[in-house]
C-alpha cells in the first residue's frame, strides 16, 4: 500500500505539487491523468525520490521512504519512462539485468531471471537478448524497459507515460500486455498519462491532476458518471462519455439466455457470437455498423446470450 | 577511376621529367639536380618509366579499391627502392663525403603515390580491426625497407648512420615528452571535465582559461615557464632531485601538458553532457549510485568523444614536442634545429620524417580504436 500524505513540491517558488494525499491499494493500478505542467510527473518522481518533496510524507507499507537511502529505495521500485531510457551501450539482456547485477545476484540466477522476464513479455531471449537498443523496434524497446523495471519483482512499479512514444496499434498491444502482466504478478502500479482513454482502460482508480492539485480520485466509472469538476468533465470529453462508460463493462453482463423458450433470436442467427471480452461499447458499435438491433455474445463459461440495443443504450446512462 | 585518383595521376605521370635525385659533393655543399636518366642510367630509367606507366595504367583501369590500394602501395615501395638504387649508383666510386638525396621528382612521385594509397584505402571502408592491420603492415614494410639496407647510401640514412645512438635516444625522449604529457593531461583533464559537469558555474571560467592558454604561441609558453620552474628547482629540493629545471624537459613537458588540457577537458564535458537525459534518468531511477552511473553509464557513453580528444592531443603533442628542442628538451627537434644551424637539409629531414610518420601512425591507430568502442554508430 502506498500512501501520499499532504505531499507538496516547490520549484524556485513555484508550487508544482500542492498538498496531495492519495492512497494506492496493494495490487491495484492508479492512473494519474493531467495536462502537461499539472505536476503529475513530479508527483511520480517523488515516490522514488528522484525529486525530494518540499513537505509531506510518502509511505510504502507504512514505512516512510525518507528513511531509506535513495538508491536502495529505487532498486525496490520499478521505473519505466517514455523514451524507455535503455542504456545504448548494453544489450537488451544486460539492460534487463541492471538491478539484479547491482544487487549482486549470482550470475546463473540473473541469467534465469532475464530469460523468464523476456519470455513473459514475449521477447525471444536468444534473438532479442543480444541486440543493442538501437537494433530494437519501438515496441520491443518498450517491453525491454518494462522487463528491466520488473527484474527484481518490485511490489511497486512507477510508469511515466510508458506508451507515449508508441504508434496507436502497438500502444494498444502494449497496454493489453501491461494489464496481463500486472494481473499475473499482482504488482501495484502508479501510471502517469495525459491520455484519459488510457487511464480508463488501465486504471483501477484515476487521479485527475490540475495545477498541482488532485481534483478527483475515484474509480473510472465514478469519474465518468460523476465528474467532480468542470476540468474533469473537459478531460473526459463530453462528446463520447457514454461510449467511455460503456467501454468499462463486458457486453456479456447484459446478455439474455438463448435457446428454447427465449423465442427466436432477433438478430442474424448465422452471425458468429462476439468474443467474451467484448465491451458494451464494442457491441453497440457492432450493432450500429451492421444495422442489427441484437447481437449474440459468447460467455466465458461457453454458453451464449443475446444483447439488445435498447439494453445497451439504457446501460450507457449511469443511474 | 574517381576525381581524387585523376587529380593525382597527372603529377605522378609528369614526375619523371623532374630531377629524381640531388647530388652534393659533401653534406652542406650546394645541391646539383640529377635527372632520372642520370640517376638510374639509361636502361634503369627506361625500366622505371615503363614500370610507372604500367602501374598508372593499372590504377586507371582497376575498378576495385583493394586492387588500387595494393598497386599504389607497391608503387610507393618501388619509388623508395629506386631512390636507394640511385643513391648507390651515384655514390659508387666517389669519395665518402659525397651525398645523394631525394630530388623534386622523387618527392612529387612519392607524395602522389602516398595520397593514392590513402584515397584507395578510404574507399575500402575497412572495419576497425582491418584498419589496425593495415597500419601494422605499413609499419612492417617501412621497417623492412630500412632494415634491408636498400636505402643505406641515401643521404638521410648516412646522417642516421653517423648519429644512430643519439637518434634512438632523442626518439625515446620525443615519445616520452609527447605521450607522457598526454597521459598526465588525461589523468588531470578527465576528472576535471567530470567535475565541471557537476559544478556548471565553474565551467565557463575554467574552459575560458584553458582556451587562453591554447592561444599562447608555443615558444612564448616555453619562455614563460622557464622562470617559475627555475624558481621551483632552486627552492624545492624534491623537484630538483626529480630533474626539474628552468630549461630542458620540464618546461616542454609542462607546456605540452597545458596545451593538451583544453581538448581533453572540453571533450569530456561535451561527451558527458551529450548522454541522453532519458538514459541518465533511467540510471538514477534504477538505483545506480552517482559513482556507478559515472563508471558504467556516463563515461562509457562519453568515451568516443573523449578518445577523439586523445587523438587530437597526441598528434598535436608529437608535432609540438619538436619545438621543445629549442629549450634543450631533446626529441627529434634536436636534429631539425641542428640541421637548420648547419644548413644540412638531410639532417633536418632526419628529425622531421620520423615525427611525421609517428603522428600519422598514432592518428590511424586511434581512429581505429574509436571505431571499436561499443555504442559508436557503425
Amino acid at each position: 500500500m502506498i500512501e501520499l500524505q499532504s505531499v507538496t513540491k516547490d520549484f524556485a517558488g513555484v508550487r508544482a505539487v500542492n498538498d496531495v494525499s492519495l492512497t494506492v491499494e496493494q495490487g491495484t493500478v492508479a492512473a494519474v491523468v493531467g495536462t502537461s505542467g499539472s505536476g503529475k510527473s513530479t508527483l511520480l518522481r517523488m515516490v522514488n525520490r528522484l525529486i525530494e518533496p518540499t513537505s509531506g510524507r510518502i509511505l510504502i507499507d507504512g514505512a516512510d521512504t525518507a528513511g531509506v537511502p535513495a538508491p536502495d529505495l529505487r532498486r525496490r521500485i520499478g521505473y519505466v519512462i517514455q523514451d524507455h531510457g535503455l542504456f545504448p551501450h548494453w544489450s537488451a539482456a544486460r539492460n534487463i539485468a541492471t538491478v539484479p547485477v547491482l544487487l549482486r545476484w549470482p550470475r546463473a540466477q540473473v541469467r534465469t531471471r532475464v530469460r523468464e522476464l523476456m519470455e513473459m513479455l514475449q521477447l525471444d531471449p536468444d534473438v532479442i537478448g543480444p541486440r543493442l537498443p538501437h537494433e530494437l523496434s519501438g515496441g520491443q524497446a518498450q517491453r525491454v524497459g518494462v522487463a528491466r523495471a520488473l527484474a527484481v519483482r518490485p511490489e511497486l512499479l512507477l510508469m511515466d507515460e510508458p506508451f507515449g512514444a508508441l504508434d496507436p496499434v502497438i500502444r494498444a498491444q502494449a497496454q493489453a500486455d501491461l494489464a496481463r502482466v500486472q494481473k499475473r504478478l499482482g504488482t501495484t502500479v502508479i501510471l502517469v498519462t495525459h491520455d484519459m482513454a488510457e487511464a480508463i482502460r488501465l486504471g483501477d482508480r484515476i487521479a485527475v491532476m490540475r495545477a498541482g492539485r488532485v481534483e478527483q480520485f475515484a474509480a473510472p466509472a465514478d469519474i465518468i458518471a460523476r465528474p467532480a469538476t468542470p476540468f474533469v468533465a473537459d478531460l473526459l470529453g463530453e462528446g463520447d462519455r457514454a461510449f467511455r462508460y460503456l467501454s468499462l463493462r463486458p457486453a456479456a453482463d447484459l446478455a439474455r439466455p438463448e435457446g428454447p423458450g427465449a423465442g427466436p433470436a432477433a438478430g442474424d442467427a448465422d452471425a458468429p457470437p462476439l468474443s467474451p471480452g467484448t465491451t458494451m461499447a464494442e457491441a453497440l458499435s457492432e450493432m450500429i455498423w451492421t444495422g442489427r438491433d441484437h447481437v449474440r455474445v459468447a460467455r466465458a463459461d461457453g454458453t451464449g446470450g443475446t444483447v439488445s440495443r435498447d439494453d445497451l443504450i439504457r446501460a450507457g446512462r449511469p443511474e | 577511376m574517381n576525381g581524387g585518383t585523376r587529380l593525382l595521376i597527372l603529377p605522378l605521370a609528369l614526375s619523371p621529367l623532374l630531377p629524381f635525385a640531388v647530388f652534393r659533393a659533401n653534406r652542406i655543399a650546394e645541391a646539383e639536380p640529377r635527372s632520372l636518366v642520370a640517376a638510374l642510367g639509361g636502361g634503369g630509367a627506361a625500366l622505371a618509366v615503363a614500370g610507372l606507366a604500367a602501374m598508372i595504367g593499372a590504377l586507371v583501369l582497376a575498378r576495385r579499391a583493394q586492387v588500387r590500394t595494393v598497386v599504389a602501395a607497391a608503387l610507393v615501395v618501388a619509388i623508395l627502392l629506386a631512390m636507394g638504387w640511385a643513391a648507390a649508383r651515384l655514390t659508387a666510386g666517389g669519395p665518402p663525403q659525397v651525398r645523394v638525396g631525394p630530388g623534386a621528382g622523387f618527392w612529387v612521385a612519392l607524395v602522389s603515390a602516398g595520397l593514392l594509397v590513402v584515397d584507395a584505402r578510404a574507399r575500402l571502408h575497412p572495419r576497425p580491426a582491418m584498419r589496425l592491420a593495415i597500419v601494422a603492415v605499413a609499419v612492417a614494410i617501412g621497417a623492412a625497407i630500412l632494415w634491408s639496407g636498400a636505402l643505406s647510401q641515401l643521404s638521410i640514412m648516412q646522417e642516421y648512420g653517423n648519429r644512430s645512438a643519439s637518434f634512438w635516444r632523442e626518439g625515446a625522449r620525443h615519445l616520452w615528452l609527447a605521450f607522457g604529457s598526454f597521459a598526465a593531461a588525461m589523468l588531470a583533464g578527465v576528472p576535471l571535465g567530470i567535475g565541471l559537469t557537476r559544478a556548471r558555474r565553474a565551467s565557463a571560467p575554467v574552459l575560458g582559461l584553458l582556451t587562453m592558454l591554447q592561444t599562447i604561441p608555443s615558444m612564448a609558453l616555453f619562455g614563460m615557464l622557464i622562470a617559475p620552474l627555475a624558481w621551483i628547482a632552486a627552492n624545492v629540493p624534491a623537484a630538483h632531485a626529480l630533474g626539474i629545471r628552468g630549461i630542458g624537459a620540464a618546461p616542454a613537458f609542462a607546456a605540452l601538458f597545458l596545451y593538451s588540457l583544453l581538448p581533453i577537458v572540453a571533450n569530456t564535458v561535451v561527451g558527458l553532457t551529450g548522454v541522453p537525459r532519458s538514459v541518465t534518468e533511467a540510471a538514477d531511477g534504477m538505483g545506480l549510485t552517482r559513482r556507478q552511473r559515472l563508471t558504467s553509464v556516463d563515461v562509457p557513453l562519453a568515451l568516443p568523444v573523449i578518445v577523439s580528444a586523445a587523438r587530437i592531443v597526441l598528434v598535436q603533442n608529437i608535432g609540438m614536442a619538436t619545438v621543445g628542442a629549442l629549450i634543450g628538451a631533446g626529441g627529434f627537434g634536436t636534429f631539425v634545429f641542428q640541421g637548420i644551424g648547419q644548413t644540412a637539409t638531410d639532417l633536418i629531414l632526419l628529425g622531421a620524417l620520423p615525427t611525421v610518420a609517428l603522428a600519422f601512425a598514432t592518428s590511424a591507430v586511434l581512429d581505429a580504436l574509436i571505431g571499436m568502442l561499443p555504442g559508436t554508430a557503425r
